[in-house]
């Protein structure tokens, strides 16, 4: 650090830390990242609605909803995590970023399965062997929506999985930190900013869900 | 670290000297997560790619001033390029669509961008708002590290088979989206991967300028004193931290397409080819903003500088800034007038295109303003400056009449373009670069380049530049297109051989006289005249510290009580006043402790 | 310096029964048989609901300095720009 006198200290700029304000910066570009995937489907659909299906008719909306509840509870966990740290409660740290590195990767063990659940009945990203057929449907049936409908599923909600999975790496690299002894009430920034990215995966995952799974 | 106060205490008392860590060299140089030798890394491997891209344009020139005959050095290139003849190696046309394609991208992405965004952001950011280094050093890092395998992967591109990316550096869907019509398989591919990593590369460190910026501005350092080199890159930042992620978004897309089959763009299975056009502009607008915002930035500094009186206008001109950046998202419908878009939507992209002619032109009047009646010192670094704000103008006018649809139906795609875009590019923003190089050269190395070889280039680069660019508006408005092979198979078209052939001599003669930049570069890096602290008499915060500044930069934190553009101030014995010198009036800031005043360097001129 | 700010601690778990509640409601209009339009507008308020929270809430945005909000919105105006504009193009 240079060394500064007593009173000599920077502007206050966004008056919070450079970790948290950098972290709502690198948000910012992740917010236009996703408007450029989400917003291509959005604008895909209304320039080709009959390449899309109606909600429930190829996606399972049943399982994602239950995996969107999973990844709020992980959101709950992590805010918990923090609200230990900020009592300097390391045990509870520990245990809370756990909780929320399990149901993490639950979520992303779910989506894995969806995945190989729909590419089976023909939901793939690959246009020329994309044939959907509704859920649950006998071989044969008509084929749902085209291949826009595939790629463009996959393209979102995998890159999605891709942000949880970074995310659930960061959980452990936290927690491994954590049981170092890194974090105390008075220097919880990298908690804090690993919390920051986690909320934000499930804010997009909020919208996902609802644009793709239920529009 | 404890020892770096130690370190710094050295540096000042050695005086200039480099301060002597002990951390080892491979931290210093190669991994280093200071900014000032971040700053030289993006330096040396830009000043690299920008000689690749002139290369780049020599052979796309030889073609287009002799047509199909054989190119003298051809034979060293593999036949899928050149095709051996008995008379020596002709070109192939996919070649040249190569070489269009890599001169393009090499020269924005690789060269521009980083010489302007990556070397002065990060020499200039923490020196000019007093912080010891970049908020994040170690992302800092990464940022640099990132750039280089993407240019390796760039280069790549060239040796692998079908060669290197050929459909634009627009990569317009859907020739892009398949080899068959270009020929180029693998080498599209890479092009897309190294963009999607440099374009992480520059996301970061767009992260780590507006943080620092933000945040770690020394006491007294207000808003608006913030010098306009380190405004134009915050403005440039947040242009780069929020168009970037699209460009991302539509590379994948468009990977996604080549590789496994996905028809996101592809119309035979139902994708949308214009919906790239939109994704790519919609980065691609801010990006040319990204292009030019630091070069206006460097050329306000060294014009105040070198006129020694304050910049015309300081607020408007920061305003004009954050204009442009608001602007910029809203016009890039300009790039596609003739994709056959909905005319009432057309004619809100032309409004809103004129419409950012206007803060632009605030900006040259401000020049102009500062150097009414000023103490002008044509020394190389204001030589480019001035250049900047004339060939500037001109590529702003010429893109006036792009911003107007019904003329765009003409010139669009035609060589005006390649004209309009030289102009600012080139006339705008490379010699601002060169202008910044010279000017900074001294805080980078602690000596001065050599000032009679930089007149001379200065003045061979800017008469052949003009004789090769501005032909180039006339060839395009008699309907020479853009990224043509062979332009003489239209019969209405051969009489302008012989004007092409003229600029392809001017070109080479350009190309080898940035040989002389290159020379004094390293010659003056080396053998250059030892420069002191403050070598232009100057009062931004980086030419209160030694050249070059010791790692900390600042022994203690400065105080600022002062905009900086107190050239010829009444409140100064001399021509300049330092934004961190205290007021003579009462006593100093509350910690007692008074700034130094500089003693000026040699006489004033 | 890197403390947690002063403040009551957030009605956390308030927040997870909202959010928990509301997905179950989304997922139950989605499936009634209201036209296409309202169907979409009430979903996507739903959603921005649910999204708000988390944002105000578990990112801590509402006991954040107010220049953070202007910060934090900041790229809402061009993705709605792009995505408007593009499908007025293609409509």
């Amino acid at each position: 650090m240079t060394a500064m006198t007593a009173d000599r200290s920077p502007m206050a700029g966004m008056k919070v830390y450079n970790l948290k304000l950098g972290m709502w910066v690198f948000l910012l570009s992740e917010v236009m990242f996703f408007t450029g995937l989400i917003g291509s489907y959005i604008i895909l659909r209304f320039a080709h609605p009959e390449s899309f299906g109606a909600p429930g008719d190829v996606l399972n909306v049943p399982l994602t909803a239950f995996n969107t509840f999973v990844l709020i509870c992980s959101s709950v966990t992590m805010v918990k995590a923090f609200a230990a740290i900020e009592q300097g409660d390391q045990r509870g740290l520990q245990k809370w970023l756990l909780a929320t590195i399990l149901l993490g990767a639950f979520f992303v063990g779910v989506q894995a399965v969806e995945y190989t659940l729909l590419s089976r009945e023909g939901f793939v990203p690959m246009a020329e062997s994309y044939h959907a057929i509704a859920r649950g449907a006998a071989e044969g049936s008509a084929v749902i929506g085209g291949p826009l409908y595939g790629a463009t599923f996959y393209t979102m909600t995998g890159f999605h999985g891709a942000h949880v999975s970074i995310g659930v790496l960061c959980l452990c690299f936290t927690l491994w930190r954590a049981r170092k002894g890194a974090y105390t009430a008075g220097s919880l920034g990298g908690v804090e900013i690993m919390g920051l990215y986690w909320h934000f995966v499930d804010l997009v995952w909020i919208l996902l869900f609802t644009i793709v799974y239920l529009i | 670290m404890s020892t770096t106060e130690q370190e710094i205490g050295g540096a000042i008392v050695a005086g200039g000297q480099h301060d002597h860590h002990e951390i080892p060299w491979i931290r210093r140089y190669v991994f280093a997560t200071d900014h000032k030798m971040i700053a030289k890394q993006f330096m040396f491997m830009s000043l690299f790619f920008l000689l690749v891209g002139g290369t780049l344009a020599g052979m796309m020139r030889w073609q287009l001033g002799f047509p199909s005959q054989p190119m003298p050095g051809g034979g060293i290139l593999p036949d899928a390029m050149m095709a051996p003849t008995p008379a020596g190696a002709i070109m192939l046309p996919e070649f040249y669509n190569s070489l269009v394609t890599m001169h393009g991208t090499i020269m924005i992405f690789f060269a521009i961008m980083p010489l302007l965004v990556g070397l002065f952001g990060n020499l200039l950011i923490p020196l000019q708002i007093g912080a010891e280094d970049m908020a994040f050093p170690r992302l800092n890092m990464a940022s640099f590290w990132l750039a280089v395998p993407a240019g390796m992967l760039m280069l790549a591109s060239f040796a692998v088979e079908g060669g290197a990316a050929g459909a634009g550096w627009t990569s317009y869907a859907p020739l892009s989206t398949s080899g068959e019509w270009t020929g180029v398989y693998l080498g599209q591919q890479l092009w897309l991967v190294s963009l999607t990593i440099l374009g992480f590369s520059s996301l970061v460190g767009a992260v780590n300028y507006i943080t620092t910026v933000i945040n770690m501005r020394a006491p007294g350092m207000t808003w608006f004193r913030i010098p306009l080199g380190t405004w134009s890159l915050f403005v440039t930042a947040v242009l780069v931290l929020l168009a970037i992620p699209i460009l991302a978004g539509a590379l994948i897309m468009l990977l996604f397409d080549q590789t496994i089959g996905t028809g996101f763009f592809r119309p035979e299975v139902g994708g949308e080819p214009l919906l790239w056009q939109h994704l790519f502009w919609f980065f691609g607008h801010p990006e040319v903003y990204i292009l030019i915002l630091p070069a206006m930035g460097i050329t306000s500094e060294v014009l105040s500088n070198r006129a020694r009186k304050p910049i015309f206008g300081y607020h408007s001109m920061v305003l004009a800034l954050i204009s442009i950046g608001f602007l910029g998202w809203i016009v890039w419908g300009h790039h596609m007038f003739q994709s056959g878009m909905n005319p009432l939507l057309g004619t809100s992209f032309m409004i809103s295109t004129m419409a950012i002619a206007v803060p632009s032109a605030i900006k040259t009047f401000n020049w102009l303003g500062t150097l009414w009646k000023a103490d002008i010192h044509f020394d190389v670094p204001m030589l480019h400056a001035l250049s900047f704000v004339s060939m500037f103008i001109i590529g702003g006018l010429s893109g006036i009449f792009m911003a107007s649809t019904p003329v765009d139906i003409y010139i669009h795609d035609t060589y005006f373009i390649v004209a309009h875009l030289h102009y600012v590019l080139f006339g705008g923003s490379l010699f601002a670069i060169f202008a910044g190089i010279t000017f900074w050269f001294p805080k980078m190395f602690g000596r001065m380049m050599n000032e009679p070889l930089g007149k001379v280039h200065f003045f061979l680069t800017f008469i052949f530049y003009n004789l090769v660019f501005f032909p180039m508006h006339n060839l395009g408005l008699q309907g020479m297109m853009r990224r043509i092979y062979d332009f003489t198979q239209y019969e209405f078209l051969q009489p302008l051989q012989p004007m092409n052939e003229f600029i392809s001599q001017f070109a080479f003669a350009l190309i080898a006289t940035q040989m002389l930049f290159v020379i004094n570069f390293f010659w003056s890096i080396f053998k250059g005249e030892k420069a002191s602290d403050n070598p232009w008499n100057s009062n931004t915060l980086e030419w209160t510290v030694p050249s070059p500044p010791p790692h900390g930069n600042f022994a203690q934190m400065p105080m600022v009580f002062r905009g900086p553009y107190e050239y010829n101030s009444p409140e100064s014995d001399y021509d300049f006043l330092p934004q961190t010198t205290p007021p003579r009036e009462g006593p100093g800031p509350s910690s007692g402790v008074p700034e130094p005043r500089p003693t000026p360097e040699g006489a004033e001129a | 310096m890197v403390t947690g700010e002063e403040h009551k601690a957030p009605p956390y778990m308030t927040v997870f029964v909202v959010l928990a509640v509301l997905t179950v409601l989304e997922v139950l209009f989605a499936f009634t048989s209201l036209p296409k339009f309202w169907l979409a507008v009430g979903l996507i308020l739903m959603a921005i609901w649910k999204a708000l929270m988390v944002a105000l809430y578990y990112m801590h945005l509402r006991f954040e300095p107010k220049r953070l909000w202007i910060l934090a919105a900041s790229p809402i105006p061009l993705a709605t720009i792009l995505v408007v504009v593009v499908i007025k193009e293609i409509f």
